[in-house]
């Protein structure tokens, strides 16, 4: 299968079930909601090293947010509830309720509720204040109202958990480091523009694909020879001699639905920039399917078929 | 459905307990079963006449001073007071929403836990005392004694009310949380709906007791 000229490789990404959340943090101004979405979102790319995989799905209006501010979402995933949990807790308590005017809601309406702020009314020494308000749809909602030097920390009791799925990807090969690099910026670029998805690696791109298992016995996982350009000549490589760079973008999302579209108009703008422009094949990274109990077949998805009925077959 | 709605007939001038005239008492009950309720010493049949089916919402017009306890203990639902009223509107309330479009008597909001008080009229003496939770909004003028031994909670003011030696002046503020409680009225018939300023006074009180309940006077 070809895409613009790109050959699309007939392969699967492998992907696992999650525990996700999503919370909406607001400020005095987009400025300084970027301030806290960005702290609570660093140094989680990977729950192998960082405990869970976060980032901004995307801006808010002020007619999007609870309290009429202008915010940020974002999405959280981890592999149990009880990590998402922890981290979640820490991170509002660092990140959150450190940023000047900054406020968090729930995201996400569901049956399982995760502390929010339930936890961290505390900091406010006795004079934290409870309000239990009705939202539209005439539900009561518990916000907490801490108060902190700039003047309240806002923030809601809890926020919905569900079920989701990380490790949705594909890798992007091409001519050039610079190349390659270009055609993952113009597919995070379309990719943010949809909901219910983060691509948690820096800037949306991973340059470091890992394969399972290492040569030193401590280590886990180490890095991916066979896509390794400099390897070519001394391991059993993936990568043809016109092959000089490769890059992965990694998807965590709410359903699997979610995730194959983002791969779809991921990988269809990064194959829009075609052979001319470096770019050569587009690959995906799995485990020869036996870990992952999501696949995303690379040519189903651009076939448009993005259900996970395609995962059965 | 519509909600269900009672008018005081014009003829009655004795006192009279609504306490039974809540949605959590009604709900389920059909108009036959609503009118035998026994108010005092006469039947609601005796004192309003009912209509509407919606026992969520209820609504009391051509009210007088002589209804006392209105929305009493009400947990859930929405009760609208289309004019002034006695005393104890909505004591010891649980929950939901109760406005009240015209004056209140004494006592509006005494022991409330939980849930919205929109007072768009005057309140009497010792409103919103040993208030233990919930929000209470009041356009009018407020009586003595303001907030006597109220533990927690918020009076939402616009008027000043009288300066007392146990609520204590914290200063001005600009609330965002403010954002969050308008948004609440705005489904809402009142004129809170129309609500947006966040400038407010905040008062700490009633410092005789716990002390952690707030009344919030709206700046101009």
């Amino acid at each position: 299968m070809k895409l613009n000229g790109v050959q699309i490789d007939e392969t699967f990404a492998e992907a696992f079930n999650m525990r996700g959340t999503r919370v909406l943090i607001t400020a005095q101004n987009l400025k300084w909601a970027y301030n806290a979405a960005n702290a609570m979102t660093g140094f989680a790319t990977s729950v192998i090293g960082c405990g869970v995989e976060a980032g901004i799905e995307r801006e808010l209006a002020e007619s999007e947010t609870p309290d009429g501010r202008p915010g940020v979402s974002i999405l959280m995933f981890a592999m149990g509830s009880a990590v998402l949990m922890k981290q979640l807790e820490t991170r509002m308590g660092q990140c959150i309720l450190t940023c000047p005017t900054a406020a968090a809601f729930s995201g996400l309406d569901s049956e399982d509720q995760i502390s929010l702020g339930k936890n961290l009314r505390y900091f406010g020494d006795g004079n934290q204040i409870s309000k239990l308000l009705p939202d539209a749809q005439g539900n009561n909602k518990r916000y907490w109202r801490i108060p902190v030097m700039d003047g309240e920390f806002l923030t809601q009791e809890t926020t919905g958990m569900v079920r989701a799925i990380g490790g949705g990807n594909f890798l992007v090969l091409g001519q050039s480091q610079p190349q390659v690099l270009a055609a993952c910026e113009a597919a995070i670029e379309a990719m943010k523009k949809l909901p219910n998805v983060i691509m948690p690696f820096p800037g949306g791109v991973v340059r470091s694909g890992s394969k399972v298992g290492s040569k030193y016995p401590k280590m886990f996982a180490s890095t991916n020879d066979a896509f390794c350009p400099t390897l070519k000549g001394t391991v059993k490589s993936e990568l043809s001699d016109d092959i000089e760079s490769v890059m992965e973008i990694v998807i965590d999302g709410l359903t699997f639905e979610d995730i194959a579209l983002s791969m779809k108009v991921g990988i269809e703008a990064a194959c829009a920039l075609g052979p001319d422009n470096g770019i050569k094949r587009i690959s995906a990274g799995n485990y020869g399917g036996k870990l992952g109990p999501h696949l995303f077949k690379l040519h189903d998805i651009l076939n448009g078929n993005l259900s996970s009925e395609a995962e059965k077959a | 459905m519509s909600a269900l709605t009672f008018t005081l007939k014009a003829a009655n001038n004795r006192n009279i307990d609504c306490k039974k005239l809540i949605p959590d008492y009604l709900q389920g009950k059909s108009i036959d079963a609503i009118s035998s309720i026994v108010l005092g010493n006469q039947t609601v049949a005796d004192v309003f006449d009912v209509q509407g089916d919606d026992a969520t919402t209820l609504i009391f017009k051509n009210t007088t001073p002589q209804l006392h306890y209105i929305g009493y203990r009400m947990k859930t639902g929405s009760i609208t007071i289309e004019g002034n009223v006695g005393d104890f509107t909505g004591a010891e309330m649980q929950g939901g929403v109760l406005i009240c479009k015209g004056n209140t008597g004494e006592r509006a909001g005494d022991t409330m836990r939980r849930g919205i008080l929109l007072i768009e009229g005057n309140t009497g003496d010792y409103c919103a005392s040993n208030m233990r939770a919930g929000t209470l909004g009041l356009l009018g003028s407020t009586g003595a004694y303001l907030g006597y031994g109220m533990k927690r909670g918020t009076l939402l003011l616009s008027q000043n009310p009288a300066e007392q030696a146990t609520w204590l002046d914290c200063g001005l503020h600009t609330l965002p949380f403010l954002n969050l409680l308008y948004q609440s009225f705005q489904t809402l018939d009142t004129k809170f709906a129309q609500f947006s300023n966040r400038r407010v006074r905040r008062w700490m009180g009633d410092v005789s007791g716990l002390g952690k309940a707030e009344i919030l006077v709206l700046q101009a």
